[in-house]
């Protein structure tokens, strides 16, 4: 893994810096596209960390489908989505908060690494066969219960759309007999 | 510093990114954002720890994760929509009821 030093500093330096600008861009639409630039660094790294198909994934779900319906969410939302400038007191609890977190994440990983076992640095059992095995063996109930998870997150993203609408589309309002026919244009 | 310890620092550094712009922006879209940071941070820890132990479970267990953070995407994108639809200002802070 020594000789990989290089690429992954490449990558690990386009997630840091796009993931700041994903937190310092001032408009939604400038951020989703540094969203896109860090799912793609992120997915070299897992190529880099011979996990392909992690990183095939990455940029089918992340790149392809994730960062898509935020782009579509972004031209949805009022004003053009953006945002009013955070307050001093906001900035400050996030930096203490992040400064905070960071430390006590380093303190968390600073004991020793745990020596390397055998088979990472043949780092060739990694491959497609070996981790489908796991989806459908240790693994296959949390797989299977993505199905589902994936299910009731579609639902309740259309039963959360519908609860906030104005008025039912389905019933149409009765039109009395007194009342003068107007034109009606519906949205 | 080995290139263990550099995944190991970025996924950390990523992490504190995605905690500070989570709790910075007052926009709905821009905080789902960065907790797909956090996100993406845990998922490239699970997979330097696969690299590190050899695993092809902690593999498989990344790509449940991938399939969790669209379902929350999914769900939290629906959310800021429907609570900022018949708003101007899209801001978390104006959404204080919960009623069911």
């Amino acid at each position: 893994m020594e000789g990989l030093f290089g690429p992954l500093a490449v990558g690990c330096a386009v997630a840091l810096l796009s993931a700041l600008g994903v937190v310092l861009a001032r408009r939604p639409i400038y951020a989703a596209i540094f969203l896109l630039a860090h799912s793609l660094s992120l997915a070299g790294l897992f190529a880099l960390l011979a996990a392909a198909m992690i990183a095939v994934g990455q940029v089918i779900i992340y790149s392809g489908a994730i960062v898509v319906l935020f782009l579509f969410v972004v031209t949805l939302l009022p004003s053009g989505g953006r945002e009013l400038a955070p307050t001093s007191g906001r900035v400050m609890a996030a930096s203490v908060a992040a400064g905070g977190l960071l430390i006590a994440l380093f303190v968390g990983f600073g004991g020793p690494l745990p020596p390397t076992t055998p088979a990472a640095t043949a780092a060739v059992a990694l491959g497609v066969p070996a981790v489908g095995h796991a989806l459908f063996g240790s693994l296959l109930v949390s797989f299977e219960l993505t199905a589902p998870l994936l299910l009731v997150a579609i639902i309740g993203a259309v039963v959360i759309w519908r609860r906030h609408e104005p008025e039912s589309r389905t019933a149409p309002r009765p039109v009395r007999a007194t009342e003068p026919r107007r034109l009606v244009i519906h949205r | 510093m080995s290139a263990e310890v550099l995944v190991l620092c970025t996924s950390a550094g990523l992490f504190a990114i995605g905690a500070a712009g989570a709790l910075l922006h007052r926009h709905p879209v821009a905080m789902l954002m960065a907790i797909e940071i956090m996100l993406n941070a845990a998922n490239l820890l699970i997979v330097l720890a696969a690299r590190v132990r050899g695993g092809a479970d902690a593999e498989a267990a990344a790509l449940v994760v991938l399939v969790v953070a669209a379902a929350e995407a999914v769900i939290g994108l629906a959310l800021a929509l429907a609570l900022f639809r018949n708003k101007t200002r899209p801001d978390v802070d104006q959404a204080s009821e919960l009623r069911g």
